[in-house]
């Protein structure tokens, strides 16, 4: 994990030191600072005037965050399909969930198969830290949905694959020649928008 | 000897240029046809490798747009002239992912159109599998099926690659065609499809013609034949499992569990 919020230890005896505070501290700090983590990067991901070092902090990449995420929204979307219909509650989960990752490495191997240089976790968390407006707009509709018309139901869709979309392509599109940016980023605008058509209609 | 590699080629085949990245990586095959130079992992895992790759998908946004405007113009025929005929893998590959999309989109939406007033609509998901595997095999061997009969008719300056690129942006045509097939009236369904079989059909074979036009009639009317049969039994596919109003029932096949009540509906249906 990573260990930035603490001091840096001088020598080994004090790297010791702190392994045994990570052992005897509770459960509870483990996870808050965990978790502190992940919303730091969310916000730093999501918001862009966050960003003043252009991007650097995501050197940092973790799987956690996505992971939450796309759990997450497999779990609502599984919890709003009926058992009644064709697909059922687990196909629903193991679709989304299988969609998620696979996705990610198709879209993040089209970007270094286009020339670019960047680490292929960095570019898994970046998109897997983009599906929590997806997520957003699956609960909105989950719990109110049946109650709307189809087109009041479009409105928080449009919104939030607009703002995945628009999060992800910043960094994205910085990864490649420039020639070729637009390539690089339709394979990201599909895979929001495979997700987005998803979620709205089940 | 290496600096004249891009000459010697360039006499060699006047209209396909290599581009150089294709440069650097025959340079490396060269010098890895050394024995002395080459490792082990370059021996065996060089294809499991990006670099390897990297050669199909060097290719400008204006590039793959210029393919695509191109693609749907079924008579121009001068698919190969666009940047200088290099073969990639990019286009094929996002044109095929949105398609299947589309399709899975258009067939959802032929289905909600059809709702009785008092139903609820089931969106139909299973078909997406199914319909993903048709698609990369169909892209994977028809390719395959018009190398061999160009090389039948020994034609050997398209490669593989360039079958593979062709036949990829070739699909373009279907996608605003299968958004249009979720119109109900059938009349319109059979014509647009009728459209798109003829649309690749002529851009196949007018783009096939332009390397084979100096061949024997009995040869060209060969390919051509063959490019239009197996565009006529795709075509027949989309129509019939796809796009057709009372199979989606019968999609459901897939699934054990509902295989006893689907088998009762199919034959009361029948």
């Amino acid at each position: 994990m990573d260990y930035t919020n603490q001091k840096n230890p001088q020598n080994y005896s004090q790297m010791e030191d702190l392994k045994t505070l990570d052992l005897e501290e509770s459960v509870s700090e483990t996870i808050m600072r965990d978790l502190k983590m992940i919303a730091y990067k969310l916000k730093y991901v999501l918001i862009p005037k966050e960003q003043e070092d252009n991007g650097k902090e995501l050197r940092n990449w973790d799987l956690w965050g996505p992971l939450i995420f796309c759990l997450a929204l497999a779990m609502t979307l599984s919890f709003k399909a009926d058992s009644t219909t064709n697909s059922s509650k687990s196909d629903v989960f193991a679709i989304i969930f299988v969609l998620i990752w696979v996705g990610a490495f198709v879209v993040t191997l089209n970007a270094q198969l286009l020339g670019g240089k960047v680490s292929f976790f960095q570019s898994v968390c970046l998109l897997g830290y983009c599906v929590f407006p997806i997520n957003i707009e699956a609960i909105i509709i989950a719990f109110v949905g049946s109650y709307l018309p189809f087109v009041v139901k479009l409105i928080p869709v449009i919104i939030c694959f607009a703002w995945s979309a628009y999060s992800s392509v910043g960094f994205m599109a910085s990864l490649v020649p420039p020639h070729k940016k637009k390539l690089a980023v339709y394979p990201v605008f599909l895979f929001y928008l495979f997700l987005s058509w998803f979620s709205l209609i089940v | 000897m290496l600096d004249n590699l891009n000459q010697d080629v360039s006499i060699l085949q006047p209209s396909l240029q290599m581009t150089d990245s294709q440069v650097q990586n025959r340079i490396r095959q060269m010098k890895m046809e050394d024995p002395d130079e080459q490792t082990c992992y370059q021996k065996f895992c060089n294809l499991f490798t990006i670099e390897y790759y990297r050669e199909y998908f060097d290719v400008t946004t204006e590039l793959v747009i210029a393919k695509v405007v191109n693609a749907f113009n079924p008579f121009s025929g001068t698919f190969f002239d666009i940047g200088g005929g290099i073969p990639e893998l990019y286009g094929p590959f996002w044109i095929l992912n949105t398609l299947i999309f589309t399709i899975a989109l258009s067939v959802n939406i032929i289905k909600y159109m059809q709702l009785q007033p008092g139903e609820h609509f089931e969106y139909q998901f299973e078909i997406v599998p199914f319909l993903a595997i048709f698609m990369y095999l169909k892209t994977l061997i028809v390719p395959m099926i018009y190398r061999v009969a160009l090389k039948c008719v020994s034609q050997d300056r398209l490669t593989l690659l360039h079958c593979f690129t062709i036949y990829g942006y070739s699909a373009v045509v279907m996608i605003p065609i299968s958004l249009l097939n979720s119109i109900p009236n059938p009349a319109i369904q059979w014509m647009l499809l009728v459209y798109v079989l003829f649309a690749q059909t002529s851009f196949l074979t007018s783009n096939f013609n332009q390397e084979l036009k100096y061949l024997p009639k009995e040869k060209k009317y060969m390919i051509v034949g063959l490019v239009a049969v197996v565009q006529i039994t795709i075509m027949i596919l989309y129509k019939f499992y796809f796009f057709s109003s009372f199979n989606y029932q019968q999609l459901g096949l897939v699934k054990k569990r509902m295989n006893t009540h689907i088998l009762q509906h199919i034959l009361g249906a029948n």
